[in-house]
């Protein structure tokens, strides 16, 4: 019996699909790169996830995870002739321990319904990237996933405590757990952000963040976008790490307001959301300094919204960002390398004149605070020689921050997209290790071949003898 | 020994540290990490057992290690860049926390590593992975290790991590060594992510630890122990005064921790938080003359004079039972495992073990299930 019809008899003929249109479906995800799986299931069950692994086993097929397909790195594409295997149907919120606040959650859960259904109890789970809205837990895991809120909380490392994974040789495993500290090598924090290369999580002990009890949130308009991108590496060298350090740029403000109207300033270079919360007596602080620190950095406007009405819709606009742009074209292109945060301003200058060396152009949101560039390049693929040269102009982008002692991904992964630039930022010791981290969880290969390391990263097969 | 090159017998002759008192063969100091990973690919040609120290204050953590070749951090004890508008520092291993936490205070930063041991060096509190008093509000050490350069246990020199404080770039190496006791090679510098202290500082003493935890907004620690409870709490003046008056209590002026646990024997009951309660009475019940209980991050650490197999047993039989665990942390009992049941992921982590540690001399058999 060939592969197909194994999972057939194990999932159902309408869990599994082979037809050329679903394969084309699932050959890609958010970003630009396709692939070419063979196989297409819906598991339901961790059993069945390990039962699928057993019969990828033997029919020596790879297997690739999915869960919403909202990665733009190229994480979730897969490999030609795989069992993609699509996490979704698996979004069943467990149980919630209010007291230690946890909460044990399929990963095909969606990030916002997760924090929706913990409002009553006042708690949320604190990444929030951009794609909340559709991105699953499990996708989040796998990317360490970041967002606006990651800069005071921490990326998704930080908020995932336990897993239950399904190893290439299809056992079931738990690593990490409640429990702090517990003995032995700590893989939970090599799963997360491993882009489905060690194993297949099918359940995700999730840390849960209090709801703050005030929260202000603040816009603030400049004429020149330096002046922004000064005001967040002057916040943060005074010390205070906000909530949220979040740069809008003008073409940004204007796509976003044709699109949702948010009330931002059009007439603004820059525009930068920050939000502070807590106790009342230091939010109020903590606005202070902002406030200080953004008037020396000759500020047009400051705004603050405290209420729930005012600050959602401040933040929708925000949130709306990667949906506007969908006006000005087709299609967008947007890596997200990491920068110092004190080279922040120079860097931010040199993305600019990138674009404008290319006559692109760039519309973007950045991650300010943790010195996560977003620059978004917004194209027509049809145009002939385009995604080329977006694409090259991107990667002279992530030189750039690389260069500024940065590094190549903040918060998408590597998956596809910057495989073959990860020499750049390691050397090649330092892949040879990752390798071998992935050579003892899959000797086979098994899981999402091609995918983060470059190919001959496992350079040096034996030991001294 | 003898079947060392004598090119490694004089590289060892050369970089001997006397400053070390221990019983061991050869004692070493690298000057450079480069030097560490030429002492191990030495040490891993020739199968010679190795173990790491740094000030050696936790030598009692772990299954014990008998080793002939002991590398020490003394010689790497630079803080090599503090960046304090980018709240990050680069420091070498044998930096002593104290002399780190000094130097980033005159910034107002703190890098969270553990309060009571200014003599442990950094390499050390991330080998063992030892957080401090202030995890609930800023999370455990391995939260803060960004970038790590370590010599590997096959006697390369490898960075894993990034030197940014937001980084999904290749796999966790510094999550993976951060509480790895040394058995994958020698961390020779971390890059950590730092902290501001907050404006004002107080603690607060309190009848009831776990319902203050709730009452309050992110405390940086509500810790109960034998002398009492307490809730440790940092912000602006306003909020302090504020938040002390909910407590129903009045604040003094700074932090004061526990007095560290000192008897012979340590252990810790590491439990979902939700079992916390429990634990300090299994601790209570154990007769542990002091004790220290960690709220909201599900920690007990008990002293004891003597060791109770028995009693000791029964405790963590509870403690795996809620998916927890009973370290002994300190005075290991030839008849008492120090970690208890190996992990689920025993075979994953064997497999781990050896290929960063393929010839088994880096601290051999130092962690749970033999590892």
């Amino acid at each position: 019996m060939d592969a197909a019809a194994e999972l057939i008899e194990l999932l159902g003929a309408a869990r599994v699909h082979t037809h050329p249109i679903d394969r084309q479906i699932f050959a890609k995800d958010a970003g630009v790169s396709v692939g070419d799986p063979a196989i297409i299931v819906l598991p339901e069950t961790t059993e069945e996830v390990a039962a699928i692994m057993r019969i990828a086993v033997r029919a020596g097929s790879a297997v690739v995870a999915r869960g919403a397909g909202t990665g733009l790195a190229g994480g979730a594409v897969p490999a030609a002739g795989s069992i993609l295997v699509v996490l979704t149907r698996m979004n069943d919120i467990y149980e919630v321990d209010e007291i230690g606040r946890t909460a044990w959650v399929g990963p095909g859960v969606i990030n916002l319904d997760l924090s929706d259904a913990l409002t009553e109890v006042g708690l949320h789970f604190a990444p929030d990237p951009s794609s909340q809205q559709s991105s699953t837990v499990g996708g989040n895991t796998a990317t360490n996933a970041g967002g606006p809120h990651c800069l005071a909380e921490g990326s998704t490392i930080a908020h995932v405590l336990g897993v239950e994974v399904v190893t290439s040789d299809g056992e079931v495993v738990m690593l990490g757990g409640a429990a702090p500290d517990l003995p032995g090598y700590d893989l939970r924090g090599l799963i997360v952000g491993s882009e489905g290369t060690l194993g297949l999580v099918t359940r995700v002990l999730v840390s849960l963040a209090e709801n703050p009890p005030v929260v202000a949130t603040m816009l603030i308009a400049f004429d020149d976008i330096n002046d922004a991108a000064r005001t967040v590496s002057d916040i943060i060298a005074s010390g205070l790490v906000p909530a949220a350090l979040e740069i809008m740029d003008n073409s940004m403000v204007q796509a976003i307001e044709n699109f949702v109207k948010a009330d931002l300033p059009l007439g603004a270079a820059a525009v930068l959301l920050a939000e502070v919360v807590g106790h009342a007596d230091g939010v109020a602080a903590e606005a202070e300094v902002i406030r200080g620190v953004a008037d020396q950095n000759r500020a047009t406007e400051i705004r603050t919204a405290t209420d729930g009405a005012e600050r959602a819709l401040l933040w929708k606009g925000r949130k709306s960002a990667f949906g506007a742009v969908a006006q000005a074209a087709p299609d967008y292109y947007l890596n997200d390398a990491v920068v110092p945060r004190t080279r922040f301003v120079e860097v931010l200058e040199e993305i600019y004149e990138i674009a404008d060396r290319h006559g692109l152009r760039l519309m973007s949101v950045f991650h300010a605070g943790d010195g996560n560039l977003h620059p978004l390049v917004s194209y027509d693929a049809a145009e002939p020689g385009m995604t080329e040269k977006v694409i090259t102009a991107s990667r002279e982008m992530v030189r750039v921050a690389v260069a500024a002692g940065g590094t190549l991904s903040g918060e998408h992964g590597i998956g596809l997209e910057k495989r073959d630039m990860m020499s750049q930022v390691f050397t090649a010791d330092d892949l040879d290790a990752q390798a071998r981290i992935r050579e003892a969880f899959d000797p086979d290969q098994r899981l999402n071949p091609g995918k983060v390391l470059p190919e001959g990263s496992r350079c040096f097969d034996r030991p001294p003898r | 020994m003898t079947s060392l090159r004598s090119v490694t017998l004089q590289l060892l002759e050369r970089l001997r540290d006397d400053s070390v008192d221990v019983d061991a063969e050869y004692v070493v100091a690298p000057s450079s990490i480069e030097e560490a990973a030429g002492i191990l690919a030495a040490a891993a040609e020739a199968g010679i057992a190795t173990t790491f120290r740094g000030s050696g204050t936790h030598q009692g953590y772990g299954n014990p290690v008998s080793a002939d070749l002991v590398v020490t951090s003394t010689r790497l004890d630079a803080i090599v860049d503090w960046q304090p508008d980018d709240l990050t520092v680069v420091v070498q291993a044998g930096v002593p926390i104290g002399v780190l936490e000094a130097e980033i205070a005159t910034r107002r930063q703190t890098a969270v590593l553990p309060e009571g041991i200014p003599g442990s060096t950094v390499g050390g509190a991330v080998a063992m992975g030892l957080s401090g008093y202030r995890r609930l509000r800023y999370g455990p050490t391995r939260d803060r290790v960004l970038q790590v350069r370590m010599a590997s246990g096959y006697g390369k020199v490898v960075m894993g991590g990034s030197p940014v404080v937001k980084s999904s770039t290749g796999y966790g190496l510094p999550r993976l060594v951060t509480g790895s006791f040394g058995s994958l090679g020698m961390i020779g510098e971390v890059t950590l992510k730092l902290w501001t202290e907050p404006m004002a500082l107080a603690t607060v003493e309190v009848v009831d630890a776990a319902a203050a935890l709730n009452s309050v907004y992110r405390p940086l620690a509500v810790i109960e122990s034998s002398e009492g409870s307490f809730v440790y709490l940092g912000g602006p003046e306003a909020q302090i005064s504020d938040q002390s008056d909910r407590l129903g209590a009045v604040a003094r002026r700074g932090l004061s921790w526990p007095e560290p646990l000192s008897e012979p024997i340590l252990l810790e009951l590491r439990v979902p938080a939700l079992h916390l309660g429990t634990a300090v009475k299994w601790i209570q019940r154990l007769g542990a003359p002091r004790w220290i209980a960690h709220h909201g991050v599900g920690i007990v650490s008990g002293g004891f004079e003597e060791f109770h197999s028995k009693g000791f047993s029964a405790a963590r039989a509870w403690a795996e039972s809620v998916a927890g665990a009973l370290v002994v942390t300190s005075g290991t009992s030839e008849s008492f495992d120090p970690w208890g049941s190996p992990p689920p992921s025993v075979e994953i982590q064997r497999r781990i073990k050896h290929v960063f540690d393929p010839a088994g001399i880096c601290n051999p058999s130092v962690l749970a299930g033999d590892i």
